[in-house]
């Protein structure tokens, strides 16, 4: 219930202490104390002889010869998009179970508007309770949702892209979607709409 | 979308795509394989935030005090909004940039500072006037870091440097927090004790800025303040009892609210700002009442042996009351529709009083003592409970007795009164975050019945 208060969730608190844990710790195993039966004469080991190591004197490695390092050739293609540097309209963060990704459709979008992925990222991900998934028929499993979200940022047109196969999955990713549709995302830094591809992957820790 | 081919030996497909987007993305910070978790957060986490200093454009001394407060003010409104993980002015850069030219990113977005976002700026008296220029960056988008740039113009005081703050403020908490209004200028007015007398104070959401409402000569209690920050509804003892009486903010004087028989206690405003619904003992025994704004056409919702107090409306729909009802012994926290239907009862024992709604409809916070009674351990404390599935959180432990919770507007803070001691006279108003942390002191003693504003 707690994670459902408008506030970013916590750390949780540990529960394996023995002053903070509600079970009483096990009390401990005690075995009786055996004592050891004297060894047979047979079982004693006969002490061998210590001898000294043989020293050798260190011999000093020649240094290698030094080469010079060709020159890498330099790239004959233009730049692609797979260099660092560049920002993709897409924004990922893991969850405790799986990773929720994000990315819109309007490319340009995404890297001059990146806070706002974020936090769209980040609301839908606060509000995905991976409890409602069923952890089993889930396991791996990534459902896409698509939506749009207005001038003043509420999400609407709430559809599923891709299905993941597990319905309980799916119903969570929507209903993630259905809170946070109450107070939305804020508003929208530029133009009246944008459409957002949401992703969804399930895994148990 | 950006998806690079790969063809993998034994791995799934989608996660092996999933993974190598995490990669491109993100690749100094997790690498596909070996990394691992440590829990330190169940969820997603919080925005890592910096504040510079603002730079001062002109150098005269006014211009220098302005600025002490105006810092101060923004880091603390900042600090307390819940959704950030504040850099601390010690890990931040000595730098304070005026201009977005003057600013170095990389030197805020570096450790020990590591800020995804800077808040930075300028301000000074230019010809009589303060003028500041704010400035939100991303920090970790180097292509395009502006997020927010807004100019202030103000008459030169300390009190305005504090507003210009509190603007910029809530400005940034909208924009970051996902689209829910700061609350960095909303209002708490309450009741201070002194001289035999209790008035209604007024004071910014901060503490700050603390001054009297009222000059009555009376005891006067539960300030609630309508929707629309025009009146103030409250209760307060004269000759004919304690009575419901209004008090407009606009006009600075009292307005007419008709007078009734019996104790009249705890005015609630409907959210529609229309409707008043208090506690009245006219019929003999306390219950609910609702009347409209000049105390006309009252009409009794409730009708059961025992003391009906303390109502408060759902302000998200308007259409129902929690309360507090004595009709089985100990006051017990109730809801019920607005025209005294669907009665359901919230709280399994114990002795719970004054309940506020918070501003979604989701969830009551009230205050409750779970096991009332001589020598039963624990004290009154102040709770969270859930209203759909009665769930319910402790938000204060073992500091002494707590009292009249009170939402935020935006939901993320509760106000409430605490004595440490138990002794009345030593009440001071505090705040906390809704979920229990962050609590600090806003008044010294003698404060009491804080009442959030609607905005």
């Amino acid at each position: 219930m707690v994670s459902s208060l408008p506030l970013p969730p916590r750390q949780r608190t540990l529960d394996e202490g023995v002053l903070t844990s509600e079970k009483p710790s096990p009390a401990p195993v005690t075995a009786k104390e055996k004592t050891e039966p004297p060894p047979t004469p047979k079982e004693l080991a006969i002490p061998t002889k210590v001898s000294k190591p043989v020293k050798t004197a260190e011999k000093p490695t020649p240094e290698p010869p030094k080469h010079v390092q060709p020159a890498p050739p330099q790239p004959t293609k233009a730049v692609t998009g797979e260099t660092a540097g560049i920002r993709i309209a897409q924004a990922t963060m893991q969850l405790k179970n799986g990773t929720a990704s994000v990315s819109v459709e309007d490319r340009t979008f995404g890297s001059r508007f990146a806070y706002y992925v974020n936090i769209v990222n980040r609301k839908v991900a606060q509000n995905w309770y991976t409890q409602e998934a069923d952890p089993r028929a889930s396991e791996g499993k990534r459902v896409t949702i698509i939506f749009d979200i207005n001038r003043d940022g509420i999400p609407s047109n709430v559809r599923i892209g891709t299905r993941s196969g597990s319905p309980s999955l799916d119903t969570s990713a929507i209903r993630a979607l259905q809170r946070v549709q109450d107070e939305g995302f804020g508003p929208l830094p530029q133009g009246d709409h944008i459409t957002v591809e949401y992703s969804f992957d399930y895994r148990q820790q | 979308m950006f998806r690079p081919v790969c063809k993998s030996t034994n791995f799934h497909p989608k996660l092996w795509l999933a993974a190598m987007a995490l990669l491109i993305l993100y690749g100094p910070q997790l690498h596909a394989q070996d990394w691992f978790k440590t829990e330190t957060s169940s969820g997603a986490d919080r925005i890592r935030i910096a504040v510079a200093n603002f730079k001062p454009i002109s150098a005269d001394a006014q211009t220098s005090s302005v600025k002490g407060t105006f810092d101060a003010t923004l880091y603390s409104d900042l600090a307390s909004a819940g959704i950030f993980d504040i850099v601390s002015k010690s890990l931040a850069p000595q730098s304070s940039p005026g201009t977005p030219a003057e600013i170095n990113l990389q030197q805020w977005s570096a450790d020990p500072a590591s800020a995804a976002m800077v808040a930075f700026g300028n301000l000074g008296v230019e010809g009589g006037r303060l003028v500041a220029n704010g400035f939100l960056f991303d920090a970790k988008n180097t292509q395009y870091p502006q997020v927010l740039a807004k100019q202030y113009n103000e008459d030169p005081s300390e009190e305005s440097a504090r507003q210009i703050a509190h603007r910029f403020a809530d400005e940034i908490i909208f924009r970051l927090g996902g689209g829910v209004p700061g609350i960095s200028e909303t209002k708490i007015y309450y009741v201070k004790m002194g001289g035999g007398n209790k008035e209604i104070w007024e004071m910014d959401y901060d503490g700050a800025n603390q001054h009297a409402i009222t000059h009555l000569g009376t005891v006067t209690l539960s300030p609630r303040v309508a929707p629309d920050n025009s009146r103030l509804a409250f209760s307060s003892l004269g000759r004919e009892g304690f009575q419901i009486r209004v008090y407009s903010l606009l006009l600075g004087r009292m307005v007419n609210f008709a007078a009734a028989g019996g104790t009249n206690l705890s005015p609630a405003w409907a959210p529609n700002g229309k409707e008043l619904a208090y506690s009245s003992s006219r019929s003999g025994d306390p219950e609910i009442w609702i009347a409209d704004i000049n105390g006309g056409l009252a009409r009794r919702i409730t009708s059961f042996r025992g003391p009906d107090v303390s109502p408060v409306y759902n302000p998200r729909t308007g259409s129902q009351i929690a309360w507090i009802s004595g009709r089985t012994g100990l006051p017990q926290l109730y809801i019920m529709d607005t025209d005294g239907s669907g009665v359901t009862r919230m709280t399994d024992g114990g002795y719970a009083t004054s309940p506020s709604w918070s501003p979604n409809g989701q969830f009551l916070t009230f205050a409750w003592n779970r096991k009332y009674g001589p020598g039963a351990p624990g004290g009154q404390d102040i709770y969270v409970m859930e209203v759909a599935t009665k769930k319910w959180i402790q938000l204060t432990h073992d500091g002494g007795r707590c009292d009249f919770p009170s939402w935020s507007p935006d939901g993320r803070h509760i106000t409430y009164a605490n004595t440490a001691d138990g002794r009345p006279e030593h009440m001071k108003i505090w705040t906390m975050l809704s979920d229990g942390t962050q609590k600090r002191a806003l008044t010294g003693p003698g404060a009491d019945m804080p009442n959030w504003s609607w905005k």
